[in-house]
């Protein structure tokens, strides 16, 4: 049975009063020609209006290994195993969990039985969150955190009740909890229907098209500008700005396409870690160095270009050329030089709490042993506190890509379409709690080849 | 060439009759001694077809709403009880398939029904609890909530029976409400059988293993390394083979000497798709598999629990449920479309001949 045949399955999940009864009311209220079967758990005082709904306790099975990657839920291999017999009466297949569920079990038993990932497929972890009181849940539970780092989309649930920065400051925190995740506002838990159901979610092409760049690595940096210059003496020029200083890496020869400017971004980034040395104005700019351009002083202030054979200069700046209205100008003609492209990096910034994501990105192949024992490795060690993984990887001599995700420990990878043209490269996110980045990328960087 | 043996097994499948019932079919069985086939579908569909003939003799639609969930034939054959989402249990008489009593357990899936081997009782098993009925319905004992949703039921003897949950099988005396021995283990139990005589408890797991018990000397045993759950057991008559199937293999265990522990199973390795069901002849050592690929096979087995499939079908589509008839000449196997085969079984050995009646 190919996954077409499967029955999708979307998993609801949020706090009491987060609105999960109010959303799958309007779910299987809307006119969207697919029958709904309903599993719920929660006993809430709000009716369900109609369908097909199946109350079940919930029952969290441990293994006798004590393995919590291997705990399933026995309620839902209960009423699935059911299920499946009366597939003439339903195509579509929501659960609701209770306020405190811990998400993992709930989707592990989609992997784990065999019976049930025969005739099902998690289609996505949908999660709602009351706006007005999501901070103070995720300070105070686990399961809380563990319900936003295991959503496919996050329902930002009564906005009418929080001011619009308060909002803003919430789903960027949410966002550092939970980077593939997409986020929507709503009141009332009024939200389009193809949000949440049919999300593919665990389909990675799907989550790229939406959120082109939930793999990307954050950066010290937040622009790249590439100029072609001749030989000759130039000024990068900036105006005032929001910082009275900037740090800068300016690298020669810098290639233009996307390949060329993520290795540039690399070795900017291992510049970045090293002190930084301080320019004044009218200072010369060295090559492959960390500096710190001072703009404490108002008004114009110019930094000195060297060029001495003609070449293409990348600037890896802090902050975008916009912000300070920086400019390279050809000193002896006074005039502009353009630059020929610019790229936006996803900068870096504090994260507070221990639930986190990680993306590694890179070019190239990996070898196929290395990664699984690498993988196999992490996954044994943290995979209790790693809660969801998705991504692709290049192995060596496979023409296709192969395509990978996760639940804890429990992983699949299979082979999706053909690499063609494309550059040959790696994206992985690990949604977890307390996760190494470092210790992560170093040890992927070992089954690179 | 030592090894051939002058008179194999032989056996076969021979052309019974084939019907239709309404739905997905979950459960059937041979009442009347085998003059009657029972056959209950997923949407409550109850139909009665001549054991000989495939006549259709009654046939009732909806009796549980929500759906059917579980179905007994009383031993002596006359009556029957249905089981289903709607937290009803129907206790009906065969001939004409009138409900004799409808017992209301309240909202909860009522999803095992077992008749002891007297048929003086009748378990019941729904969400947390079990109850036992006598033959005209009258509440004869109910047990305490157990910690999980009861997997199974059996019984052990006429006044003990047997539940499976997670972590436990408790053994209760009914008649003395009384809990006679509890067998406790750290795993999702999703099936259970007895061997006849009481002695031996075994259950498929969800970790994808069997655990046994030997309640005479408190013994258990693992077996592990199952590809899928167990949730397919089979003991045989004499309760000296266990065939377990968790896939598309079945793995017959050995209570011969000092096995099954220690020694290798027997494996059958008929079938493309996972078992869907599982069934001992009522006597000798035949079993009778189904698959979700819609094969229905029989195998001959020996001692060690090796075997030779010596008849296979095709039931086409996965097969639901099979039953023997109580005098093993007939095989019936119901699949999720609905359909209906009942073969005549005929089968020859050096050691025993039957069927040719």
């Amino acid at each position: 049975m190919s996954i077409k045949d499967k029955v999708p399955v979307t998993i609801l999940t949020g706090f009491l009063g987060s609105g999960k009864t109010t959303l799958l009311n309007r779910i299987l209220s809307e006119e969207h020609g697919k029958r709904i079967a309903v599993i719920e758990n929660e006993y809430g005082e709000v009716g369900i209006d109609q369908g097909l709904v199946i109350n079940a306790d919930e029952e969290v099975f441990e293994m006798s290994n004590g393995c919590i990657c291997c705990t399933v839920r026995g309620d839902l291999i209960r009423v699935l195993g059911n299920l499946m017999k009366r597939r003439d009466k339903f195509d579509y297949v929501l659960v609701e969990t209770t306020g405190l569920a811990d998400p993992g079990p709930v989707a592990q038993t989609f992997f784990m039985d065999e019976e049930i990932s025969s005739e099902f497929t998690l289609d996505g972890i949908v999660t709602l969150v009351d706006a007005a009181h999501i901070d103070q849940q995720l300070g105070r539970s686990d399961e809380s955190s563990e319900q936003v780092a295991f959503a496919d989309v996050l329902v930002l649930n009564k906005t009418d009740l929080v001011s619009d920065d308060a909002l803003d400051t919430l789903e960027s925190r949410l966002r550092d909890m939970n980077r593939m995740t997409r986020i929507i506002r709503a009141e009332n838990a009024k939200v389009p229907i193809e949000t949440v159901l049919n999300l593919s979610a665990f389909d990675l092409d799907q989550i790229l098209k939406r959120r082109p760049t939930f793999l990307e690595p954050e950066y010290p940096f937040e622009w790249t500008g590439v100029y072609d210059l001749d030989a000759g003496k130039y000024e990068l020029m900036l105006e005032e700005g929001p910082d009275p200083e900037m740090s800068l890496v300016a690298l020669v020869n810098q290639g233009e396409s996307e390949e060329e400017l993520k290795d540039g971004a690399e070795s900017s980034v291992r510049l970045y870690a090293e002190k930084a040395n301080t320019l004044e104005p009218g200072n010369t700019i060295p090559y492959g160095d960390h500096i710190n351009l001072k703009l404490e002083d108002k008004g114009n202030k110019s930094f000195i270009l060297n060029i001495e054979i003609p070449t293409k200069i990348g600037l890896f700046t802090q902050h975008t050329a916009e912000e300070f209205n920086m400019k390279v100008i050809k000193s002896d003609e006074n005039k502009e030089i353009p630059f020929n492209t610019e790229r936006f990096w996803q900068a870096e910034h504090e994260h507070d709490d221990e639930v986190g994501s990680i993306a590694i990105e890179r070019f190239g192949d990996v070898d196929p042993e290395k990664l699984n024992t690498w993988m196999g490795r992490l996954l044994s060690e943290k995979g209790v506190d790693i809660f969801r993984t998705k991504g692709f990887i290049s192995y060596a001599g496979n023409p296709r890509r192969i395509v990978f995700q996760g639940v804890h420990m429990l992983f699949t990878a299979q082979p999706d379409e053909e690499w063609g043209n494309e550059p040959r490269r790696n994206q992985l996110v690990f949604i977890g709690r307390n996760l190494n980045e470092k210790e992560m990328q170093e040890g992927f960087d070992k089954c690179l080849i | 060439m030592p090894d051939i043996e002058p008179f194999s097994p032989r056996g076969m499948f021979h052309e019974g009759w084939t019907a239709e019932v309404n739905d997905y079919a979950i459960a059937c069985g041979w009442a009347l001694k085998g003059k009657q086939f029972i056959v209950g579908d997923v949407a409550g569909g109850l139909f009665a077809f001549e054991g000989d003939t495939g006549k259709i003799i009654w046939e009732k639609e909806n009796t549980h709403s929500g759906g059917l969930l579980a179905m007994a034939i009383h031993p002596e054959g006359e009556i029957f009880a249905t089981s289903g989402q709607d937290g009803n249990v129907q206790i009906c008489n065969c001939h004409e398939g009138k409900v004799i009593k409808t017992l209301d357990l309240g909202k909860g899936w009522v999803e095992h029904l077992k008749w002891s081997n007297d048929g003086l009782f009748l378990a019941i098993a729904s969400s947390k609890k079990v109850y036992v009925f006598n033959e005209i319905g009258e509440e004869k004992w109910i047990s305490e909530d157990h910690p999980s949703t009861v997997s199974a039921i059996t019984w052990s003897n006429k006044n003990e029976l047997a539940t499976a949950c997670y972590g436990r099988v408790t053994f209760f005396d009914i008649l003395n409400n009384k809990t006679n021995q509890k067998l406790e283990w750290q795993g999702s139990l999703v099936s259970m059988e007895l061997s006849p005589d009481g002695d031996i408890v075994a259950c498929g797991s969800q970790d994808n293993s069997v655990h046994f018990w030997r309640r005479s000397t408190g013994m258990d045993a693992e077996m592990t390394g199952y590809p899928g759950k167990p949730s397919h057991l089979s003991f045989d008559d004499s309760g000296k083979l266990l065939a377990t199937s968790g896939s598309e293999r079945i793995t017959v265990w050995s209570f011969i000497g000092n096995g099954p522990e220690g020694t290798m199973p027997g494996e059958l390795c008929h079938h493309a798709e996972p078992i869907s069901s599982l069934a001992f002849s009522n006597k000798g050592m035949l079993v009778a598999s189904g698959s979700r690929d819609g094969s229905v096979v029989a195998s001959f087995l020996k001692k060690d629990g090796n075997g030779d499939p010596v008849g296979a079908a095709f039931a086409g589509d996965l097969v639901g449920a099979i039953s023997w008839r109580p005098d093993d000449c007939a095989l019936a196997a119901v699949n999720a479309k609905g359909v209906v085969n009942v073969w005549k079984f005929k089968v020859r050995t050096n050691l025993f001949s039957k069927g040719f009646k």
